[in-house]
C-alpha cells in the first residue's frame, strides 16, 4: 500500500501540554498518542475545554513547549528549526482558527492573499488567486470589505479561504462550521471533503455529529486524552503500520 | 524574497497612511534633524566653494599664516571660534620678518583686526572693520580700487583705504578721497576707495565693503604698541615654489617658537575651511538643533514603533501562524520605521534646502551648494535613524510566542 511506505504525516507519542506551574498547574494534553495518515480525514469532538484546540495549536507547530514525542512526516519537530518550521507552516499547513483571527486592518481579499506574501508571490498573482477562491466561496462581492464589515458566517468563510489559499496537504480547521447554518457548513464540508479526496490530510474539531459523516476517522477527547478513536476499532492494521515505522525510524537513524 | 520586500514596503506605506497624523507627527523629528543638517552642509559647502574659487581665482600660489593649530573641518563647524578676535596671537612681528626674507616669497601682508569706531560726519556701524596690514595686501588678495590709491610706503602713514558701503555709511558718499575720519580718536585721510566686492566671506575673514584699512604701524599704536596679529597672507613668486617656501617658513617659525606649534600654514583648500563668525553662528546653532531633533526624534520612531507592535500583537501571531519566519516579522517592523525615517527624511533634505535659500537670500552674499553628497548625507542619516530606531521594536515583534499573541485579546 503506497500510504504505507510513507512515515504517517503525523504521529503523537505520550504528548503533554502543561499550563501554568505549581498550584495553578494543569494538563491540557494529558497523555496523547496518535498516527494520522496522509489522506485522513480526522474528525475532532469532545466537550468544551478538552483540549480540542490546544492539540491542533501542537500539531500546527504553534505551540513548541510540549512533552512527549511529535514526529511530522518522519521528523522530530523539536529537531527542526525555527526558520524551517515557519517554511512548513506556509507551505504545508492551513489553519482556520475558532476566533477566525483575521487581521482587521486588512480588507477581505488581503487577508485571503496573506498566506501567500511568504510563500513569495507576487501582489498581482496573489490577489488574483485570493479572489479565485473567494470565488469557490461566493464572497467575490465582499473582496475589499474591512473584516469588521463581514457577518460572523462571512467571517468564517473568508477564514476558510485564507487556510485553503496556500494549497496546504494538511489542513487544521477548528469548528470550521460553527457559525454558519446547514447549507453553507454543507458547502464548507463538500470543500473539505474534495480536498480530501485529492489526498489532503484533513484534521477537523467540530461540535457538530452529523458533519462526521464526511470524515474518515472521528476521535472523541476527554480531559486532554484520547476516549474514543474509530480507527482502533480495527486495530490491526495500526499495529501493523506501527512497527513498519518504528523500523523505518530505525533506518533512517542509520 | 524581492516580493517579499516589495511587499513589506506596500505595507508599511499602507500602515503609514492609516494613521497620518501620527506618522507625520514621528516624521517631524527626523525632518527637522535632517533639515538642520541639510542646510548646515549647503551653506557651508557654499562658502567654502565660494573661498576655494577665489584661491584658484588668485592663481593658487597664496598661503595663509594664522596663531594655533588648523582643526579639521567637522570640528571647526561643530566648535565655533568665537574667541578668535580676543585671544593673543601666537604670530610676532618677527615671524613677518622671517617670511620676508624667505627665498621665493613676493610678497607678505600681515592682518591685524582691530576693535574700535569709525567716525566721520556719522559713526559707522558695528559690523565694520579696522584692519592694519602692509601695502602688499592689495596685490595678495587681489583688491581693486574703485577710486584713488591702496597703501603706500610712500604715502604719509595716517592714510586710509576704505570700503564702498562704509564710505556711504559715514561721508553719505561714494566719493570721499581726501576726507578725514577717526579711528579711536586718530584722525586718518581717506587715500582710496575699494571697488564694492559684495563678498564678506573670504580667506581673510573680512568684509571690504565695510572694512578701513590702516598701514601696520599705525594700527599698532592705536594698540599700546602690540602687535596683534590674526593672520599673515603670503604670495610665492610661482606656484611650484609656494610649498618649499613654506616648508622653509614653517621650519624657522617653529625654531623661533622655540620649538611650539602655535601656529598653522594653510594652503588651497584648507584655507576655505575657515569662514565668517557670522556663519560658524549658524552652524553651531543647526549642528546642536539637528542633534537634539535627530535624537528626539529616534526616540519618537521607537516609541511608536513599539506602540505598533503592541497594537499588532494579534496580527504578528496569525502572520506566524500562516507562515512568517521570525526574520519575516522582523523586516515588515524595520521597514516600516525606515519608511517613516526615510519619508522624514525627504521631508527634511527639501525644507533643508528651503531654509538655506531663505538664510543665504537674507542674509548672506551666496548661494547654498547643491550637490549629490548633501542628498547622500541626508539619507544615510534617514537609514540610519530608520535602523538604530526600529531595530529594538523590530526584534521584540520578531520574538513574540505565536500562540501568545493569537490570544492576546480573544
Ligand atoms: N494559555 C492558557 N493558559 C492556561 N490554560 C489554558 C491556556 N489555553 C488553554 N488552557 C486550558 O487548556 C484546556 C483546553 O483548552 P482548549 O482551548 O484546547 O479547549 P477546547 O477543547 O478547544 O474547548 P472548546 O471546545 O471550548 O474550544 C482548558 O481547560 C483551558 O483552560
Ligand atoms: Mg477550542
Amino acid at each position: 500500500m503506497a500510504v504505507d511506505t510513507l512515515p504517517p504525516v503525523i504521529r503523537l507519542r505520550g504528548l503533554q501540554k502543561r499550563f501554568g506551574i505549581g498550584d495553578a498547574e494543569n494538563l491540557a494534553i494529558n497523555g496523547i498518542n496518535l498516527t494520522i495518515n496522509r489522506g485522513e480525514f480526522v474528525a475532532v469532538m469532545g466537550p468544551s475545554g478538552c483540549g480540542k484546540t490546544t492539540l491542533l495549536n501542537i500539531l500546527g507547530l504553534l505551540d513548541r513547549s510540549v512533552d512527549g514525542e511529535y514526529e511530522l512526516d518522519g521528523q522530530p519537530v523539536s529537531e527542526i528549526s525555527k526558520r524551517k518550521q515557519a517554511r512548513i507552516r506556509s507551505q504545508q499547513i492551513g489553519f482556520v482558527f475558532q476566533s477566525f483571527n483575521l487581521v482587521s486592518r486588512l480588507n477581505v481579499i488581503e487577508n485571503v492573499a496573506l498566506p501567500l506574501i511568504y510563500k513569495g508571490i507576487t501582489r498581482t498573482k496573489r490577489l488574483q488567486i485570493a479572489s479565485d477562491i473567494l470565488r469557490n466561496f461566493h464572497l467575490n462581492e465582499r473582496e475589499y470589505y474591512m473584516p469588521c464589515q463581514l457577518s460572523g458566517g462571512q467571517t468564517q468563510r473568508v477564514a476558510i479561504a485564507r487556510a485553503l489559499v496556500n494549497e496546504p496537504s494538511i489542513i487544521l480547521a477548528d469548528e470550521p462550521t460553527g457559525n454558519l447554518d446547514s447549507r453553507s457548513s454543507h458547502i464548507i464540508m463538500e470543500e473539505l471533503s474534495d480536498l480530501h479526496k485529492r489526498g489532503n490530510t484533513i484534521i477537523m474539531v467540530t461540535h457538530n455529529p452529523r458533519l462526521t459523516t464526511y470524515a474518515s476517522r472521528v476521535i472523541t477527547m476527554l480531559d486532554g486524552q484520547i476516549d474514543t478513536d474509530t480507527r482502533n476499532i480495527t486495530k490491526q492494521p495500526v499495529t501493523r503500520h506501527r512497527k513498519k515505522s518504528a523500523r523505518k525510524l530505525k533506518r533512517g537513524k542509520k | 524574497m524581492r516580493f517579499l520586500f516589495l511587499n513589506h514596503v506596500q505595507n508599511a506605506f499602507q500602515s503609514l497612511r492609516s494613521s497620518r497624523v501620527r506618522s507625520a507627527l514621528t516624521m517631524l523629528g527626523v525632518t527637522i534633524g535632517v533639515a538642520s543638517v541639510t542646510a548646515i552642509l549647503a551653506l557651508s559647502g557654499g562658502a567654502s566653494k565660494i573661498i576655494s574659487d577665489q584661491i584658484s581665482s588668485l592663481s593658487g600660489n597664496i598661503a595663509v599664516i594664522r596663531p594655533g593649530i588648523a582643526t579639521d573641518p567637522i570640528i571647526s563647524i561643530t566648535q565655533p571660534k568665537l574667541n578668535h578676535y580676543y585671544a593673543t596671537s601666537t604670530l610676532t612681528e618677527a615671524d613677518i620678518l622671517y617670511i620676508k626674507n624667505t627665498p621665493h616669497i613676493s610678497e607678505v601682508a600681515p592682518l591685524m583686526v582691530l576693535s574700535g569706531s569709525i567716525k566721520a560726519s556719522s559713526v559707522a556701524p558695528s559690523e565694520s572693520t579696522v584692519v592694519a596690514t602692509t601695502p602688499g595686501l592689495a596685490n595678495i588678495s587681489n583688491l581693486k580700487l574703485r577710486e584713488g590709491q591702496f597703501l603706500d610706503k610712500d604715502l604719509k602713514q595716517d592714510a586710509v583705504v576704505i570700503g564702498t558701503q562704509l564710505s556711504i555709511n559715514i561721508f553719505g558718499t561714494e566719493s570721499s578721497i581726501g576726507r578725514i575720519l577717526t579711528i579711536r580718536g586718530q584722525t586718518f585721510t581717506v587715500v582710496g576707495i575699494l571697488k564694492r566686492s559684495n563678498n564678506p566671506i573670504n580667506y581673510n575673514s573680512i568684509d571690504f565693503d565695510n572694512v578701513a584699512i590702516i598701514n601696520f604701524t599705525e594700527g599698532k599704536k592705536l594698540n599700546q604698541n602690540v602687535a596683534q596679529i590674526q593672520q599673515i597672507d603670503i604670495k610665492a613668486d610661482s606656484i611650484a615654489n609656494l610649498n618649499p617656501a613654506i616648508a622653509n617658513i614653517s621650519k624657522t617659525i617653529l625654531k623661533s617658537h622655540n620649538g611650539e606649534k602655535d601656529f598653522s600654514v594653510l594652503t588651497g583648500d584648507q584655507i576655505s575651511q575657515s569662514t565668517s563668525q557670522l556663519f560658524y553662528m549658524i552652524a553651531g546653532v543647526t549642528t546642536a538643533i539637528a542633534a537634539i531633533s535627530l535624537l528626539v526624534g529616534g526616540i519618537g520612531i521607537m516609541n511608536i514603533m513599539l506602540v505598533t507592535v503592541a497594537e499588532r500583537t494579534r496580527e504578528i501571531g496569525i502572520r506566524k501562524a500562516l507562515g512568517a519566519s521570525n526574520s519575516d516579522i522582523s523586516w515588515q517592523f524595520l521597514i516600516e520605521s525606515l519608511a517613516i525615517s526615510i519619508s522624514g527624511g525627504i521631508a527634511g533634505y527639501i525644507c533643508g534646502y528651503l531654509i538655506a535659500f531663505i538664510i543665504s537670500r537674507s542674509f548672506l552674499t551666496f548661494d547654498p551648494i547643491i550637490n549629490w553628497q548633501i542628498s547622500i548625507v541626508a539619507l544615510i542619516i534617514s537609514i540610519f535613524m530608520g535602523t538604530l530606531f526600529g531595530l529594538y521594536p523590530a526584534f521584540r515583534a520578531s520574538r513574540k510566542d505565536p500562540i501568545e499573541s493569537l490570544y492576546q485579546y480573544s
